[in-house]
């Protein structure tokens, strides 16, 4: 009795070690997401030949793209994020204000921020004509949040 | 007192030998010790003594109803501080749990050993304080600062079930020696806004399909009240 005793003691620690270690696979912080629209056809979807996108003192989200969307992150220490999008040479600035909400997912992913009231609060126009902000809520990355024509 | 047992004992087999005397008397009556059994969980002691973090108390009974079934229940007290990747929180309060064990050992003559199945009803009464946390972002292009915002989730509380696998062994007269395993399923539990019971006195962690893992090994003293025939 006492020998199933010591074997069941053991036994219980293997099984305290052997939990299941829980891995983050939900979403967590969104990214903006930004397409881009021919401004004369208004409906069609038009590539940014060469397209770099960068916050002053960091490194670039992407370095000479060519393409039609990207996902940005947002600066989630701070209320607001500018943005420069440089298209071959030439550069406009864009303002992002926001305010920030931390929501729970789950225990291993612990929280995410959520970004609501999305607005531009300035822009350069030099080769974005003009902007649609389609989604002032940023909770998701399955469909686009603003729309930049050019 | 004892001695006035021992006389009893073999008063009541002459009477019952008296009795049966045509019968071929080859059984002898034995007699059990049915009574309340009162004990500690003491991995407790020892998980507060090695891990700062946790501090904890259990206090087990039960008594013997029938022959082969014990009316279980457990108190206890829990203050634990779980660290997780990007969480940080400290869950306190207390439980009991109620219910019943079977016991499925056959003792040889004169021994009350068990190995026991068994079946609990739990409830827990507790708070949660969110100490800290740190928003999940996936790239490096941003660097999230950790938040402590120290929240305070009070009354929350949480039911569920168990069940339960032990054995206890009488180690020396009438102190048991004893372990058991439990595999738990929340029923219900009153959940703190924008977070979660991730951590629950008496159940433990909760996993995420509301299941939860415990054991204990206890030390308890059989106060005898009754001695019945086997």
């Amino acid at each position: 009795m006492r020998k199933y005793l010591i074997l069941l003691f053991i036994l219980s620690f293997t099984l305290v070690n052997c939990e299941k270690d829980d891995i983050c696979i939900e979403t967590t912080t969104p990214k903006l997401i930004v397409v881009f629209y021919n401004n004369e056809i208004p409906d069609a979807k038009k590539v940014v030949a060469s397209l770099t996108v960068s916050v002053d003192g960091k490194g670039n989200v992407y370095d000479n793209k060519s393409l039609d969307s990207i996902a940005i992150p947002l600066d989630l220490t701070q209320n607001s994020t500018l943005y420069k999008f440089k298209s071959g040479a030439i550069t406009d600035s864009i303002l992002f204000t926001y305010n920030r909400k931390d929501v729970f997912v789950s225990r291993s992913c612990g929280y995410k921020t959520i970004f609501e009231n999305l607005q531009i609060e300035s822009r350069s126009s030099n080769w974005i004509k003009n902007d649609i902000i389609k989604n002032t809520t940023i909770d998701n990355e399955t469909a686009a949040h603003l729309t930049i024509f050019h | 007192m004892k001695q006035q047992l021992i006389l009893l004992f073999f008063i009541s087999f002459l009477v019952s030998a008296t009795i049966n005397a045509q019968q071929k008397a080859d059984t002898i009556i034995t007699k059990e010790s049915y009574g309340i059994r009162v004990g500690v969980d003491l991995s407790k002691p020892l998980i507060s003594f090695l891990d700062e973090d946790t501090k904890g108390l259990e206090l087990v009974g039960d008594v013997r109803i029938l022959r082969n079934y014990y009316a279980a229940v457990e108190l206890g007290y829990e203050d634990k501080t779980t660290k997780e990747d990007y969480i940080n929180f400290t869950t306190n309060g207390s439980y009991i749990k109620a219910g019943v064990n079977y016991n499925a050992y056959k003792n040889w003559v004169g021994m009350t050993n068990e190995i026991y199945v068994g079946m609990r009803y739990g409830f827990g009464l507790f708070n949660q304080t969110l100490n800290s946390y740190t928003p999940n972002v996936k790239g490096t292009y941003f660097i999230p600062v950790e938040m402590q915002p120290n929240t305070e989730f009070k009354d929350l509380s949480a039911h569920w079930g168990e069940l339960v696998f032990g054995m206890k062994a009488e180690t020396l007269k009438n102190l048991y020696l004893g372990f058991s395993f439990s595999f738990k399923k929340m029923i219900s539990t009153k959940e703190p806004e924008n977070f979660k019971n991730l951590h629950v006195p008496g159940f433990n962690s909760v996993y995420l399909n509301n299941t939860g893992f415990g054991m204990n090994y206890t030390l308890s003293y059989l106060i005898p009240i009754v001695k019945k025939e086997k």
